[in-house]
């Protein structure tokens, strides 16, 4: 017993020492997590957010970043909404995070059962940004988006976009381009990724509208065409092709984004301590080769802007989606 | 030539130790998440996936192709035993595997559906071996139009699974349709049939129906009766615990019936296997000489099905391999684990990385070798289960049902629809309502809609964009001799037996 409370005595001053040794560092830090990380993410195992999420996991394990295991929980269903409502659920909870894409921007604006919107929770950091790029068949006569877009005035409605969800964001790039050009083309709702590469190499449909990872090796192959990229900036990855703005075409530029976010009520401490984990993944060789390999590009924003960037997609992609015909519910 | 040469690339690959056992622990994994019902391979390879980051991506994907195609042969186990579908392209394969085990043939049914399997799995290996880039420049002839008329092909299937009265049967068909489009509509991202549930604007899942349709439905009907000891007849000696000389015999057209329609679908991208085996169980029945006997334990409807949805695997990795086009969310998968691997998938595949694809071709033939010795001395053992009585074997199907559903979605919502579809099944059973149309129009009514409306979408309205365009056209004809000619038959025997009730 004796020696036990000298155990524990010379232990409570080694801790002491500790903090007054990394002083700065623990009073910064002040929460760190004691247990498994939750990690919500609103896709199925096998999804965009659930292969983005367990990468996250097992490279911040890799790299030491968190001292416990992140686990993965699927909570698929609505379009996202589920998953919103029970990260909504676990307000105060310090050992859950959730991953967001704009898709839990766009369904509370359209989807009545929605109960929750992404500003009630905490943002953390956005990590990711994946552009998008216009593409047609190599054989189709349209060299630029001008190219296609004078073709598409000619034949009104007859040239065909395979895409998504009308509320996704390839739709929403085609209204925002009829908008600022007068053209028009049909829109052709597919439902998975292979449907719409199949069209357009089959030669059914004329042009798709995505992300790189979509199109890029039938690019090199050189069965498709990169007609336009739909950024700010040229991509590294095609710095010949000349950006939408570039060819005259003025829109506002929307971005599949991804991110962090945590539940409701969390506090500032546990969002500084959050921030830092993904500072520090962000600085990593390892991060960079992901971004490399799945052709994303760095996007990191901390808690604060990424609030304000939340605030602006929302109003953004709400006046894009009234333009679109899509009922908008909020 | 230049194939022999690959293949024996491929099979230098395949046959090295590190290989041949992640290729056995590739399919040893597939049999048990093919068993387990709920758990597919999307989420099996999900929960693997970070574990494949160091192997060699060859490695890795003979392992994650042998889940793919191993949880196949597991899927008939507990459809056949229990009427728990352990695989949502295994529904069909419940209607008649489990009148057999009922009649004691649990041990043939079982074994036909191992033998199936294997046959039809190795010949989707050797099409995807021999004709991998023509096959798939023949998929991408097939645009929406396509689709609407091999949809349409199979919903006539119908005219073959009625049952007795057709008034029953279209009212299933009609339900299992209404049932399939319960969620967001693609086209104008409205809700249809939701109730407000959040829950179910993605639909209900196909599982939580089919496992309480059979599984539940099954024990509802069971409990009823007082008489338990001859639910079923156990097979005695070992004998009759494999199909015989006979039964393969039997099969014959179905092995070839499954591998070639299973293949073809497969190699569509978003049609799947569930499709492919309703289609060949359709085919089966109406080619079949003795079509009374389907629905009631014929073995021809265990073959028929299992074949169809193994050599679905096969064909669905021509576009995946070839093109990069992912067939199925398996594939997708599959697809997401070469990009995680730092490998590119798409045309070049194949020229950069030969020995991934002749690696992962010659490890399948190996693959479905493994499975048949695996699955065939597993059969005596499975049919034990049955010696169970039956208050022990009704919980554990109950329970098995239960953690199955859960965990498609994580949802509790998903257990209780379970409970009130088990409730309808045993309704529908009562009423003699037949269950394979109402499974038919919930995987066929909305794909087929979806079809229809990207069609007229493409042209501006006109419906003749379904007749002008050759492959839509000659299916359509098709699908049109198929829904007359039950009726002509029928017709026609009205005339030699004069006139009489049909």
């Amino acid at each position: 017993m004796r020696s036990g409370k000298h155990v524990g005595m010379l232990l409570g001053l080694l801790a002491w020492s500790g903090i007054f040794l990394h002083g700065q560092d623990v009073w910064a830090q002040g929460f760190k997590p004691s247990g498994p990380i939750e990690v919500v993410v609103h896709s199925k195992a096998g999804g965009g957010s659930d292969l983005f999420a367990r990468a996250i996991a097992d490279m911040t394990r890799e790299e030491n970043i968190i001292p416990h295991r992140m686990q993965v929980t699927n909570k698929s269903g609505g379009s996202g909404a589920v998953a919103m409502t029970y990260l909504v659920g676990k307000k105060g909870d310090t050992h859950t995070i959730g991953f967001f894409t704009p898709v839990l921007i766009v369904t509370p604006l359209t989807l009545k059962e929605a109960q929750v919107t992404i500003q009630d929770l905490t943002p953390i950091a956005r990590l990711a940004l994946e552009p998008t790029v216009a593409v047609v068949k190599a054989d189709a006569p349209y060299k630029t988006m001008r190219d296609f877009v004078e073709a598409a005035k000619k034949n009104p409605g007859k040239l065909k976009q395979p895409g998504g969800a009308i509320s996704s964001l390839d739709n929403l790039f085609r209204m925002l381009i009829q908008k600022a050009t007068g053209a028009q083309w049909a829109y052709i709702n597919l439902e998975s990724g292979g449907e719409r590469v199949a069209n357009l190499l089959g030669g059914h449909m004329d042009l798709m509208l995505d992300n790189p990872d979509k199109s890029h090796e039938y690019v090199r192959a050189g069965s498709m065409r990169v007609i336009a990229a739909l950024t700010e900036n040229r991509l590294s990855l095609y710095p010949d092709v000349p950006t939408i703005k570039e060819q005259g075409i003025d829109i506002p530029i929307l971005t599949q984004s991804r991110g962090v976010m945590a539940p409701p009520g969390t506090s500032k401490e546990v969002v500084a301590y959050w921030e830092g984990v993904f500072e520090r993944l962000n600085k990593t060789p390892r991060w960079k080769k992901y971004l490399a390999d799945n052709l994303m590009e760095d996007g990191f924003l901390r808690s604060q802007e990424l609030g304000k960037f939340w605030d602006t997609e929302t109003r953004l992609l709400r006046d894009v989606l009234k333009e679109a015909g899509v009922k908008v519910v909020r | 030539m230049e194939t022999l040469q690959n293949l024996s690339l491929g099979l230098s690959v395949a046959l090295t130790l590190t290989n041949l056992s992640w290729c056995f622990i590739g399919v040893f994994i597939g049999t048990v998440v093919g068993i387990l019902p709920g758990i597919g391979p999307p989420g099996a390879i999900a929960m693997l996936l970070p574990l494949t980051f160091k192997l060699d991506p060859t490695s890795a994907f003979i392992m994650l192709a042998g889940i793919y195609y191993g949880a196949k042969y597991g899927g008939s186990t507990t459809s056949i035993l229990l009427n728990i579908p352990g695989e949502p392209s295994s529904v069909v394969t419940c209607l008649d595997g489990y009148q057999m085990a009922r009649q004691g043939r649990a041990g043939p049914a079982l074994g036909i559906a191992a033998i199936a399997s294997f046959i039809a799995g190795t010949f989707g290996v050797l099409g995807l071996m021999l004709a991998a880039p023509p096959l798939a420049r023949f998929a991408l002839r097939f645009a929406p139009p396509e689709y609407f008329a091999v949809m349409s092909l199979g919903l006539t299937m119908v005219a073959y699974l009625t049952g007795k009265s057709v008034v029953k049967g279209l009212l299933a068909t009609f339900f299992g349709i209404w049932l399939g489009i319960i969620g967001t509509d693609l086209f104008t991202a409205q809700s249809r049939y939701t109730f407000g549930q959040v829950e179910l604007v993605d639909g209900i899942d196909f599982t939580v129906v089919s496992i309480g349709l059979f599984a539940v439905a099954e024990i509802l009907v069971n409990m009823e009766s007082r008489v338990k000891a001859d639910l079923f007849k156990l097979p005695k000696g070992l004998r009759n615990l494999l199909p015989k000389l006979q039964d393969l015999k039997d099969c014959r057209f179905a092995f070839v019936n499954g591998t070639l329609v299973g293949f073809f679908v497969g190699l569509l991208p978003g049609a799947g296997a569930t499709i492919a085996s309703m289609i060949s169980y359709g085919i089966e029945k109406a080619v079949s000489k003795h079509p009374e006997k389907f629905g009631a334990g014929a073995i021809e409807g265990v073959a028929a099905p299992e074949g169809a949805n193994n050599s679905d695997a096969g064909g669905g990795l021509v576009p995946l391999l070839s093109l990069g086009i992912p067939g199925s969310n398996v594939g997708a998968m599959l697809l997401a684990a070469l990009y995680l691997w730092g490998l590119r998938p798409g045309p070049l595949l194949i020229h950069e990385h030969p020995e991934l694809f002749w690696g992962v071709v010659a490890s399948m033939y190996v693959g479905n070798f493994l499975l048949l010795i695996l699955n065939l001395p597993l059969v005596p053992i499975f049919v034990q289960i049955l010696r169970l009585p039956y208050f022990a074997l009704y919980p554990m199907v109950l329970g098995i049902s239960i953690v199955g559903v859960y965990s498609v979605n994580y949802s509790f919502l998903d257990v209780w629809l379970m409970g009130f579809f088990g409730l309808l099944g045993y309704l529908m059973r009562k009423l003699h309502f037949p269950m394979a149309p109402l499974v038919l129009g919930m995987v066929l009514g909305k794909p087929t809609e979806r079809a229809l409306r990207q069609s007229l979408m493409m042209s501006q309205g006109d419906f003749t964009i379904l007749f002008m365009r050759p492959i839509s056209a000659t299916l359509l004809s098709a699908a049109v001799i198929i829904l007359l000619s039950p009726t002509v038959q029928r017709l026609s025997l009205r005339e030699k037996k004069g006139p009489q009730r049909v």
